[in-house]
């Protein structure tokens, strides 16, 4: 085959039809007004909402074993939920674990043998999207604030037991020596002053007073163009980020279009902040600052500021207001992890032999190290791509998300990981038990029975 | 030659059952009949459906006008294979179209769009190598727009038989990206 010239004129020639081409329809894009009014939106929401939910329902149970199992005397770091156990995610018929992972990407995509649980997990409802927030976050900030999270076109759609503990102790780096400062309750803009004065300081006291007012966002605002019943003041930061960790809310990424290819997205926890040098699963921002910034116009307004001028964003004031959230959110501190030293590795004495094994495979055979450095919070600042597209063929439909490569995601840290299931950025993956089966497929790795539980045991341990 | 193999890999899915997405009510036009709540009757289609069955059906009639050019004007017998591939290939897809559109009585236009135009009178005027690169390059900027088209009618479009034509439609047109990628890399 001879090689095609690429020359420049060429280049030219293709540029030029670009330039004089017909865009596509701007909704491709943008998000469309409303052509129906607010009362019959509702209604219809209300009457497809049945359907909606039991088609999602339909999914998980295909992909996932959603019993309750927790793993005996392991609790999550505020001892309020128990950590599951066991792999989650459904295998093909006729299947095993050693079975696939003795298959090439290649032989997996023709046979069609990817479980469906590792594949991106779609939405409750696709076309509309939005912000979910489970149901006890929605009693409490009704109870507190009388400011109503419900939702009446979809329900949060997975179990409380395999979401994080609710609500999530807060641990403060400024004070290590109290522990979980949270006194059990759920931080809101009615009780954190009172709970957080003496602990705080006055700019972290202002900044954590912003995190909890609530502004409006596209599904919850004052306008015909919103999913709450009544006119809404909106949502707060920590509506997602329960006490700087997450309830499990997802929403679907502000970084991608058009809506059928935006991916779920899995709240993450803001603990640790202060070691995170790069912010969002796609648009690695440089600073938590420019997040905290940004936020009102990705995560409250899915990336369209065109929207967001519609309904009303809230644009902190980037040298007070914005530096005040930074650095009340700077000084969340991961959980207590006592059985690991100062560089992230475990303390011979305090750990088990399975627990040792384990971090043996986390930092050779694993690979896991290679990203998830211990000494640096178990984050590498970087964004990979596993290239799941090698063993599935992108493109298919599942409850109207077209799946497509997930490209570059960042590195999230491994620490207190056994608080902040679902795992994976979109929560495909219900376990810890679960993450490892994935990246023993994803990876490569042959790892036997024996390293994943120890690795399963170890991560336990973080 | 043996390397510039296009990949046949046209997989015949089977099609889907036609259940319409849960789409967003606040989208749906005030006149919009249903068969019930919030789940439009068949046989009506959205703005977003009708313009949908506009601009394929303009970008299947320009490619196969652009694929019968190309078939005879290339000068690479794979990029001629590839052309004679796209002729078929969006024939079909025309032929499809016209079914899915019939119970919406909406036209399938058979001309290209403005733009497919312009391009083939561009292509019109280059021969060999250039011709080849050129044509390669059209395809592959026409079917990352077209990609970017099914996904939105996937998303915004109420009828259910085009949405099930769309998802169908798309693994395809990303096929035939990747074909074109590797063609013009070569």
């Amino acid at each position: 085959m001879n090689r095609l010239p690429a020359t420049l004129a060429v280049l030219a020639c293709a540029a030029a039809m670009v330039a004089n081409a017909d865009p596509l329809p701007a909704d491709a894009t943008y998000r469309p007004l409303p052509t129906k009014p607010f009362s019959e939106v509702k209604r219809l929401d209300e009457a497809a909402k049945p359907a909606v939910q039991k088609r999602q329902a339909d999914l998980l149970a295909a992909r996932y074993d959603l019993s309750n199992r927790p793993i005996p005397g392991v609790m999550m770091s505020g001892g309020r939920r128990a950590v599951q156990g066991g792999v989650r995610v459904k295998l093909p018929a006729g299947t095993t674990w050693d079975k696939l992972a003795a298959m090439t990407p290649e032989e997996i995509r023709e046979r069609n043998l990817l479980p469906e649980g590792f594949k991106p997990l779609p939405h409750v409802k696709q076309a509309t999207g939005g912000q979910v927030f489970p149901q006890n976050q929605i009693d409490t900030i009704a109870q507190l604030e009388q400011r109503d999270l419900r939702r009446f076109d979809v329900d949060f759609d997975l179990p409380d037991h395999l979401t994080p503990e609710f609500p999530a102790p807060i641990f403060l780096t400024t004070k290590p020596e109290l522990g979980d400062v949270s006194r059990g309750q759920v931080l809101s803009i009615r009780n954190y002053y009172e709970i957080m004065n003496g602990l705080i300081t006055p700019v972290q006291m202002e900044g954590l007073r912003l995190l909890l007012t609530p502004f409006p966002q596209e599904e919850f605002n004052q306008t015909e163009d919103r999913k709450v019943a009544q006119q809404s003041l909106g949502v707060a930061c920590l509506d997602c980020h329960t006490n700087f960790h997450s309830n499990g809310a997802f929403h679907l990424t502000p970084d991608v279009r058009p809506q059928a290819a935006r991916f779920r997205l899995d709240s993450t926890s803001l603990r640790g902040m202060f070691n995170q040098q790069i912010h969002g699963s796609k648009r690695s921002l440089r600073s938590i600052e420019d997040f905290s910034e940004f936020e009102q116009r990705t995560a409250y307004f899915n990336g369209d500021h065109v929207s967001a001028t519609r309904k009303g964003p809230n644009l902190p004031d980037r040298t007070n207001q914005v530096a005040m959230m930074a650095q009340m959110q700077n000084i969340i501190n991961f959980p207590p992890a006592p059985k690991l030293d100062w560089r992230g590795r475990l303390i011979p004495s305090k750990a088990t032999a399975q627990e040792l094994a384990g971090e043996k495979v986390f930092l050779g055979k694993g690979q896991c190290a290679q990203c998830h450095v211990p000494q640096t919070s178990f984050l590498d600042h970087n964004m990979h791509d596993l290239q799941l597209e090698r063993f599935y063929r992108t493109g298919e439909v599942r409850n109207d998300l077209v799946m497509q490569p997930d490209g570059p995601i960042k590195t999230f840290t491994l620490r207190g990981i056994k608080d902040s299931p679902p795992y994976l950025h979109d929560g495909r993956l219900p376990t810890l038990a679960d993450t490892v089966e994935y990246f023993n497929l994803v990876l490569g790795l042959k790892l036997t029975t024996q390293e994943k539980e120890a690795l399963t045991a170890y991560l336990l341990t973080l | 030659m043996k390397a510039f193999t296009i990949t046949t890999a046209a997989v015949l899915l089977s099609a889907s059952p036609a259940f319409a997405q849960f789409g967003n009510p606040a989208g749906l036009m005030p006149d919009t009949p249903e068969s019930r709540p919030g789940v439009p009757a068949p046989g009506h289609a959205n703005v977003q459906d009708r313009l949908f069955v506009k601009l394929l059906g303009m970008g299947n009639a320009g490619e196969v006008a652009a694929g019968r050019l190309a078939d005879g004007r290339a000068r690479h017998a794979g990029v001629k294979s590839f052309a004679r591939r796209m002729v078929d290939d969006h024939g079909g897809a025309a032929r499809k179209l016209e079914s899915v559109a019939k119970p919406l009585n909406l036209p399938v236009p058979a001309e290209p769009d403005p733009d497919q135009k312009a391009a083939q009178a561009r292509l019109e005027g280059l021969n060999g190598a250039a011709f080849d690169a050129a044509y390669l390059q059209a395809q592959l900027v026409d079917h990352q727009k077209a990609v970017i088209l099914l996904h939105w009618v996937i998303s915004n479009g109420q009828d259910a038989g085009l949405q099930s034509f769309a998802k169908e439609t798309l693994r395809r047109c990303r096929t035939t990206c990747d074909t074109c990628r590797r063609c013009s890399r070569r």
